[in-house]
């Protein structure tokens, strides 16, 4: 039911974006892009594009050059052609041969379970999602909990 | 002197004399298998193989693997590093790093090439490229 219209944002080779951006949707970059970018649904870097901004999405796909940290709360693939330059933070990587990548990364359930808490908080609007979302996450909240080491 | 040298040489492993291989591929192998454990500084040419748990220090010419179930806490350099378990440490491949499915890593690394296959699981610092480290033996 979230899904029930999702945009496609595309910038083509030629096309370039400074500022801001925050999309309800996909977004598929092949230009320049310089700033700061979100979007709810999946993003796409490829080969041709260059990337200055963090990138926040669902999973995300780097075929391109990223400068800046990326998130996403499913997962990450760095192409063979691929490079980020930046902080990494998923809960799944996939990174092909020849793919570069500088910067710290973090991964794993701890960083799946606060996607999944932040998903949580998100959906508090709706009831009934929110509280499938919750019984969800408590059981990784129980993991979380097993390691000393919380944020 | 000379033969006191070659002497030294030879001693402590027959199969290191000049011009003998110890293996008809041409490489030393040190395999350990998954009760074996390991704990100390290993200064090794050829290639390494971990299953059961290793900790310490390694620094080799050839390829390192940590097969899946194995447990390693150690500082690592290596050609070929492939993670199949759970390693725990600085690395360093001059060639190329493959985590595979079911490995676990945290720390740092530095490598030339690396490849993550989907279901691994890194916390660590990639650093790609130079090596000035490993150019003075």
């Amino acid at each position: 039911m979230t899904e029930n219209e999702t945009s496609v944002v595309m910038l083509g080779p030629r096309d370039r974006l400074i500022g801001e951006l925050y999309i309800e949707g996909n977004l598929r970059v092949s230009g320049t892009l310089e700033g700061q970018i979100e979007a709810t649904g999946d993003v796409d870097v490829t080969e041709a594009a260059m990337v200055k901004a963090t990138v926040a999405g669902r999973e995300v796909n780097v075929s391109g050059q990223v400068n800046g940290a990326v998130t996403a709360s499913k997962k990450l693939v760095i192409g063979r052609s691929g490079s980020i330059v930046g902080d990494v933070r998923v809960p799944r990587l996939i990174m092909q041969d020849g793919a570069s990548l500088s910067g710290n990364v973090s991964m794993g359930p701890k960083v799946a379970a606060e996607f999944a808490q932040a998903a949580a908080a998100e959906a508090a609007a709706p009831v009934e999602v929110a509280a499938a979302v919750q019984s969800a996450t408590d059981g990784e909240t129980a993991q979380e909990k097993q390691k000393p080491k919380k944020r | 002197m000379d033969t006191q040298h070659a002497v030294a040489d030879t001693a402590p492993v027959e199969a290191n004399a000049d011009g003998v291989e110890s293996r008809r591929d041409g490489s030393n192998k040190i395999m350990l298998g998954p009760g074996d454990s390991l704990d100390g500084k290993l200064n090794y040419n050829g290639h390494v193989t971990v299953q059961g748990q290793a900790q310490g220090e390694f620094r080799i010419t050839g390829n390192f693997e940590v097969g899946s179930g194995a447990t390693v806490k150690a500082l690592i350099e290596g050609s070929n590093v492939t993670i199949k378990g759970d390693m725990e440490g600085m690395l360093t491949a001059r060639e190329k790093l493959t985590l595979g499915k079911s490995a676990k890593l945290n720390g740092d690394v530095t490598v030339k090439r690396l490849q993550i296959e989907d279901g691994a699981s890194f916390n660590g610092h990639v650093h790609m490229g130079s090596f000035e480290q490993s150019s003075g033996s």
